[in-house]
């Protein structure tokens, strides 16, 4: 992976070159990676590989007209090239309306979320940790599938307007699939961190694998409105699909879940549970993020719900400049946890009367921007829970549900601690409701 | 703007000259040699350069013009059963044999991880080029004429009354693969693919109600002519009139219904439903952490009733414009067609060198795939499609005896559960069939089904000159995850009896 010095340098040859084409205003960025995985299904190693990568791109105007190019040869050049390409396309594009000059010199906070083990991968000691999850596979009489990633990567990035930035991320992650002999059992679960020596694959394979264990022989049941207690993991399926809905520009445009009658917004209104909080910070301990927004703007803590208020949209530099205001320092990751003291997810099922235990959600879509609308299917882990004890399995179930909806001020029951699952931190939830529309076969 | 401008450097910098090819086929000989002296039983490379030349616009605006290429390596080698991989955008002889050592020190230290020896499918020693069939490279139109055809798509659309914003986006993409086996095998590619693509929405802004209507998944494995030949302002102009239609429509009553589906839509049924359920890995299991499983079991070929007797399913990587058309594969076997769903009976999987020999096949379909130099290959789908009717069988004979039902066209959301049993499709335009003639639209519809009921309701297969091709550019599996363009062609099909939900929430 580059150095900084070695990144800027590039930085820095790209512009010159392109400020020699004719460039009046340019943007270069460069990242360099490398990623490690290792893939087991069927108690076996399957695939196992390394990639290493370099990206580069080199966005320029003049007179307001933009090119953009991309390449991943870092030689002599190729960089030449790379800004000769990006001013030629420039030179036939029509004017960019929305052209906002590039950034200038700016601070950024230290970036935190790098971890030099997660760079540099020892492979046996990724096999004896693999070896140990499939000992535990054979040991509980179920078949594995897996997962083991790591990646790291460092980033710069260099405007002719003096901005200069540099930061180095990773991010490892280990996920499992237990599948009893039967067929009729399965259970998932996933874990990440920054720092590979800090990914728990033991304690991931030991609730993958008691999942298995306990969701065998699920009885079907009649699809309906429940109570559910979601647990992180299926926080995490769906929370996506309301964390991509804070854009301004298109609430401002009548065409997002936030937008409001008359032209309006729907910002300043109580439009979840006054217990839930949703925000973004860089800083924050167990989920560090790459302290700048993806236009460049120092990140830092950006509250999107306070209280249940919808208390920010997303502003990005040209939708600001049009409101007179400042673009907003985030989102870079969400992390929606409770006002009050967290509850146990053993807690949450004690107080339940009747409903649904639900492990995690798949193939979940949007079906209703109006309403943040989404369809999917729990799937690796539902139980049914019958005054305040998980009492059997149960078949896995389709479901139509709002977002808005489900975590409306009436919905939201209890809320969990927020656990890590990169981007986000989400807390296991209780909700009143929860529409479920037809069986599923799978298992 | 400058009339006519190709930019220049794209056609010097980017088409390969014979010394290109030559110092590439030194390093693929380099990485393999060194493969073999550290122990590798079985290696092969992939050498690539992919060129992406995109446009995308707003309303009557470019947001955004640009082009990146990236070239490098990827090598995969077989070591005492296990496999191990290692990729560099580094193409030189030194990176290539450093890819060797890392390829074959990966496979080593997993080696402790399998449990059974690695046996791949005899394949032909084949020394070959292919390039896809198109009439004129993307590449070489100027820029202005691509820009001119996305403002006139846009503004089309935009002239049509209520309409509130158009977004489209066209994308070129190149690939040149170099593919070279410890085997013999030595194969030079070229693919050539457009996918233009467009969304209108129409918003009051009174009610803050809106709906959009996407026109997508019509990427072909073909060049320029495609925008040039095809009536993109037509489909455009009624994209404006429907989500404007849409806007005011009344939401469906949810129940079961008789639904004829378009090839439109019918081509994203076949792929979730038929397509991913007749992967080979899927079924034993290799999926299971991520896309999952399949509802059919790896001894189910010629023993299980898939759908009714008139439906017939082919897998086809020679299929003309397919996305997943290729003269080779991944591992250099020949492009194959070959019968899935044979008079409604399941009969064959799709299988790669390593797949078919677990379900006793002596060769491979060819189904192996890398969505990138630096991605692993694996069974990727190929090019999966519906046989129309022997005789003609048109629309309207397919609405004929539905006494209520309705005509599902377009992409909406689309979602199946991890063993390809449950699924629920959404159209992108919707309308009612009142005894058997076409009426108004309705919203807010999806159907929604289970995989062996759905395809033993189909009763009614269009003709061949309702056959359509629509593909899906960005289907995703395996992890990490890689993404496969791909191909569906279909006539309209009718299913009866069919449960809709109506998907619209309260405003």
């Amino acid at each position: 992976m580059f150095s900084r010095d070695a990144a800027l340098t590039i930085c820095e040859t790209v512009l010159s070159h392109a400020k020699a084409a004719g460039a009046e205003d340019a943007a270069v960025s460069v990242q360099s990676s490398l990623e490690s995985h290792a893939r087991m299904a069927a108690n076996r190693i399957t695939t196992s590989g390394r990639a290493e990568d370099v990206d580069i791109t080199a966005t320029v105007w003049m007179g307001r007209r933009r090119g953009s190019a991309t390449g991943n040869d870092s030689a002599a050049a190729a960089l030449k090239q790379l800004a000769d390409e990006a001013v030629q396309i420039a030179r036939v594009s029509p004017v960019h309306r929305e052209y906002v000059p590039t950034l200038g010199a700016l601070e950024y906070q230290e970036a935190g979320g790098f971890a030099s083990a997660t760079a540099d991968v020892d492979l046996d000691l990724r096999a004896a940790g693999l070896e140990a999850v499939l000992a535990a596979c054979r040991t509980a009489k179920v078949t594995g599938a897996a997962f083991h990633t790591a990646r790291a990567s460092a980033s710069a990035a260099a405007t002719a307007h003096g901005n200069r930035r540099y930061f180095r991320s990773s991010e490892a992650g280990f996920s499992l699939t237990a599948r009893s002999e039967d067929g009729t059992g399965s259970g998932y679960f996933a874990g990440d961190h920054f720092d590979l020596a800090r990914l728990d694959s033991r304690h991931i394979a030991e609730q993958a694998v008691g999942k298995a264990v306990r969701s065998r022989q699920p009885k079907p049941i009649e699809p309906g409105v429940f109570p559910v207690v979601l647990e992180p993991q299926a926080v995490a399926d769906l929370i996506g699909f309301l964390a991509s809905s804070f854009d301004a520009r298109t609430a401002d445009e009548g065409r997002s879940a936030f937008s409001a009658k008359g032209g309006k917004t729907r910002l300043g209104e109580k439009l979840f549970n006054e217990r839930i909080n949703l925000y973004s910070d860089p800083m924050h301990p167990d989920l560090p993020a790459v302290p700048a927004t993806g236009e460049g703007i120092p990140a830092s803590r950006l509250s999107l719900i306070k209280s249940g208020v919808l208390e920010n949209l997303e502003y990005s530099r040209f939708w600001a400049q049009e409101h007179k205001r400042e673009p907003t320092p985030g989102p870079v990751n969400y992390i929606m946890e409770s006002s009050q003291p967290p509850t146990a997810v053993d807690d949450m099922i004690e107080g339940m009367e009747r409903g649904l235990l639900i492990s995690r959600f798949w193939y979940v879509r949007l079906v209703d921007p109006r309403t943040i609308g989404l369809t999917g299917l729990t799937r690796d882990g539902l139980w049914w829970v019958e005054k305040g004890r998980i009492s059997h399995p149960v078949r896995n179930l389709r479901f139509n549900q709002s977002v808005l909806a489900m975590l409306a001020p009436w919905n939201v029951e209890a809320i969990g601690a927020p656990q890590r699952l990169s981007p986000f931190m989400v807390p296991a939830l209780k909700l009143a409701a929860f529409a479920f529309t037809s069986m599923s076969d799978a298992i | 703007m400058i009339a006519g401008t190709c930019v220049p450097v794209w056609a010097d910098v980017y088409q390969p000259t014979p010394a290109d090819d030559a110092a590439r086929a030194e390093v693929a000989e380099v990485a393999l040699a060194r493969a073999a002296a550290l122990g590798a039983s079985y290696a092969d490379i992939r050498i690539n350069r992919y060129r992406r030349e995109s446009l995308a616009a707003r309303e009557r605006q470019i947001q955004n013009m640009s082009r990146s290429m990236s070239y490098g390596l990827g090598l995969r080698v077989l070591v005492n059963g296990a496999w191990g991989f290692s990729a560099t955008n580094r193409v030189e002889p030194g990176a290539a044999r450093a890819a060797a050592e890392q390829a074959v020190a990966i496979a080593r230290a997993n080696a402790v991880l399998t449990s059974r020896k690695i046996v791949l499918a005899d394949a032909d020693r084949v020394v070959s080029t292919w390039t896809s069939a198109f009439r004129r490279d993307p590449f070489e139109v100027p820029l202005d004429t691509k820009t001119a055809f996305l403002m006139k798509l846009n503004e089309t659309a935009l002239a049509v009354p209520g309409v509130s914003f158009v977004s489209s986006q066209i994308l070129f993409v190149d690939e040149q693969k170099y593919f070279a086996s410890s085997e013999g095998s030595r194969i030079a590619q070229r693919m050539v693919r457009t996918y233009p693509q467009f969304t209108t929405t129409a918003a009051d802004r009174a009610s803050g109600d809106f709906q959009t209507r996407v026109v997508v998944d019509r990427a072909q494995l073909v060049g320029y002519e495609y925008v040039e030949d095809y009536p993109w302002q037509r489909e455009a102009e009624r994209a404006g009139h429907e989500v404007v239609e849409k806007l005011k429509s009344r939401p469906v009553a949810p129940g079961r219904y008789d639904i004829v589906v378009d090839p439109s839509q019918l081509f994203l049924a076949i792929h979730e439903s038929v397509g991913h359920s007749t992967e080979l890995d899927r079924a034993l299991g290799w999926e299971a952490n991520m896309a999952g499983t399949s509802f059919l079991e790896p001894s189910d070929a010629w023993k299980l009733r898939f759908g009714s007797a008139i439906v017939n399913l082919v897998g086809d990587r020679t299929q003309p414009r397919g996305l997943a058309t290729t003269g080779f594969d991944d591992e250099g076997v020949k492009a194959d067609r070959w019968h899935i769903v044979r008079d409604g009976m399941f009969v064959d999987w799709q299988t790669t060198r390593e797949l078919a020999p677990l379900v006793g096949q002596e060769r491979s379909h060819g189904c192996l795939h890398a969505d990138h130099w630096s991605s692993v290959p694996f069974a990727r789908m190929p090019n999966v499609s519906l046989e129309p009717a022997a005789s003609e069988v048109s629309l309207d004979d397919l609405f004929s005896g539905i006494k209520r039902g309705l005509f599902v066209e377009g992409r909406g959301s689309s979602s199946i559960d991890q063993q390809r049993y449950n699924f629920q499709f959404g159209g992108a335009v919707v309308r009612e069939i009142t005894n058997g003639k076409l009426g108004a639209m309705v919203r807010d519809a999806a159907y929604q089904s289970r995989t062996p009921d759905f395809w033993a309701s189909c009763d009614g297969i269009g003709g061949p000159a309702t056959y359509r091709l629509w593909g899906t550019s960005a289907d995703g599996k395996g992890e990490p995850g890689q993404i496969n363009a791909v191909s569906h062609g279909c006539p309209p099909a009718r299913f009866r009896q069919v449960t809709v939900l109506n998907t619209g929430g309260p405003l």
